[in-house]
């Protein structure tokens, strides 16, 4: 059975320690009970407590000592919290640290709004030098650990709550910065979804069974330099473009890939400006957001005109 | 070497770093004077212990006070530059606030508070790789309003950082006034030991009171209480907390510095 993003996290960090003596797992009490790295690896563990600031910087100080610390917390706590320790630890001193973000956009659901992130992208996004990366499913998420661990380059992993999804099928060689594309037609669609993050790709894979003309390119890695990278195949892939991500349209990786593609149409399914303040499932709040199935192919309809899709 | 020529040499020192600290003051930008002046001596001391301890880092938490760090640097040849010449200018790496883009610079401070943490995690890194370096940080009195400090006190204690000094530069000024009119730090001796550190009180202008603390054998983490002057050396500022920051003329420079005892 297939693990969450969260769990493929944890268990794949403590695989990785066996022989990667230099990984160092803090948390900051939202996910170190029972924890496997610290039942295989005790004296590499720390459960540094409700100290996200803190934690920061000292995997600041583990990192120039020659470690490769993953710091876990929600994406609010991490992006927003300790927006100003990300900054200056990982973007301008570039430190090799790895955050891995669980509740990332509205996973948590009926938690409400102070455990939501909808800007954390666009945030780090701004601090430059930061891989980010959105992976979707357990073996998406496993390989983004391993990556993350073997670069020299300060993550920002942004995971979702405990949902499990079925994984993509990616090819083994490949590397998760490399597009991956399905639907029947590969050049020149009528349009490019492009999923970013596990519902998003819930909802571009439904679409593209859907919709014979339309293409779906899931990004795993949205930071600046990896958005770079994709744009000439993303190109061949359609010059209509929408991006689907649950995130706000300010800083989204719709508005980056927007600047980045000016011949292009690039439209965004995001969720909007509203807060967040009901209770309900994820789905729930995604709903109440307008960011979902129904309101999706709304949109394709309405880019598509009068000749449709 | 003996002693006393050791001591005699720092003080020597001292009163060159005051000399920089001094010409940066004079720099076209001016220099946070005040402060660097009250930590200078704990900068030399700290230094001249572990200059040479690769699995020790210093950070300079107050990070205002760089000037003292690159007259520091400078003066046990850690950096070619004289900062004195370069400070502030364009396309100088010696910024108001310290510069990891500099050598012997690990960590950009200047924001206050996160010089601590940062050093913490070295000093933790130290304990996993069963090494004996310590991580020294030096802050200041009005940056302990900052609650990282204590955040960061809070998990030194948790997590058992023993190898961990925290010099505290009490000169009793910040930038708007003085630390007891804007925001006091009540306690200090008792919030440290409540944090479960080792916590001495020291001269921090006894060049032989820093160097003993230095020699200190803790079990515990260790905080040095050093009670400071604002602008020490240069008696027209002297414990002047509008001493804080200041640019001052060239001749003003050269007065300063043939007073400095």
């Amino acid at each position: 059975m297939s693990k969450s993003g969260r769990d493929s996290y944890r268990d794949e960090l403590t695989k990785l320690a066996f022989s990667n003596e230099q990984i160092i797992c803090i948390e900051a009490d939202l996910g170190g009970k029972n924890h496997p790295f610290e039942q295989s690896h005790p004296d590499r563990f720390f459960n540094l407590g409700i100290a996200e600031l803190a934690s920061i910087d000292i995997a600041a100080g583990l990192a120039e000592a020659g470690f490769v610390p993953f710091f876990s917390s929600f994406a609010s706590f991490a992006a927003v919290r300790a927006a100003e320790s990300i900054k200056l630890a990982m973007g301008y001193m570039e430190k090799n640290i790895k955050i891995v973000a669980a509740y990332g956009g509205v996973s948590g659901g009926w938690f409400g709004t102070t455990h939501h992130c909808l800007e954390d992208i666009a945030i780090i996004q701004s601090f430059q030098n930061i891989r980010i990366a959105c992976p979707h499913g357990e073996l998406e998420t496993r390989r983004v650990i391993r990556e993350a661990a073997e670069s020299k380059e300060p993550y920002y992993i942004r995971l979702a709550r405990n949902a499990v999804y079925d994984s993509l099928d990616r090819a083994e060689e490949s590397s998760c910065k490399d597009i991956l594309i399905e639907g029947k037609v590969h050049t020149n669609a009528k349009l490019c979804l492009i999923s970013i993050g596990e519902e998003a790709t819930e909802l571009c894979k439904t679409i593209v069974q859907e919709n014979d003309s339309v293409v779906h390119a899931h990004l795993c890695y949205v930071d600046i330099i990896s958005l770079k990278s994709y744009i000439g195949d993303l190109k061949q892939l359609s010059d209509t473009i929408l991006v689907v991500e649950e995130h706000r349209a300010t800083g989204s990786s719709a508005s980056n890939l927007a600047l980045l593609m000016p011949e292009c149409k690039v439209y965004s399914h995001d969720c909007g400006e509203k807060w967040p303040m009901y209770g309900g499932t994820h789905k729930d709040v995604l709903d109440y957001l307008g960011f979902g199935l129904e309101p999706l192919q709304q949109q394709i309809h309405l880019i598509g005109g009068t000749d449709g899709f | 070497m003996p002693y006393s020529e050791h001591l005699n040499n720092l003080v020597a020192l001292t009163k060159e770093a005051r000399k920089l600290i001094i010409d940066m003051a004079a720099s076209e930008t001016g220099c946070h004077i005040g402060g660097s002046l009250s930590v200078i001596d704990l900068l030399i001391g700290v230094y001249s212990k572990y200059v040479k301890d690769e699995n020790t880092t210093i950070v300079l938490s107050k990070g205002h006070t760089a000037a003292a760090l690159y007259a520091t640097l400078y003066l046990y040849d850690l950096i070619e530059d004289n900062p004195a010449e370069s400070y502030g200018q364009k396309g100088s790496l010696f910024t108001g606030h310290p510069n990891h883009k500099l050598p012997h610079i690990p960590f950009s401070t200047g924001s206050l508070g996160h010089g601590i943490p940062y050093a913490a995690g070295w000093a933790l890194g130290q304990k996993v790789k069963n090494q004996d370096g310590l991580g020294i940080v030096l802050g200041g009195d009005g940056e302990l309003q900052e609650g990282l400090c204590w955040e960061t006190a809070q998990i030194i204690q948790a997590k058992s950082i023993s190898n961990f000094v925290y010099i505290v530069d009490c000169n009793g000024g910040q930038n708007d006034g003085y630390v007891s009119d804007i925001s006091p730090i009540h306690n200090l001796r008792q919030r440290f030991e409540s944090f479960g550190f080792q916590v001495e009180e020291i001269d921090g202008h006894n060049m032989e009171h820093i160097l003993a603390a230095l020699e200190l054998s803790h079990e515990k983490p260790l905080a040095l209480l050093a009670t400071t002057i604002k602008g020490k050396g240069v008696e027209a500022i002297e414990g002047n907390p509008d001493a804080h920051y200041a640019k001052i003329p060239e001749r003003v420079a050269s007065k300063w510095k043939r007073s400095l005892v």
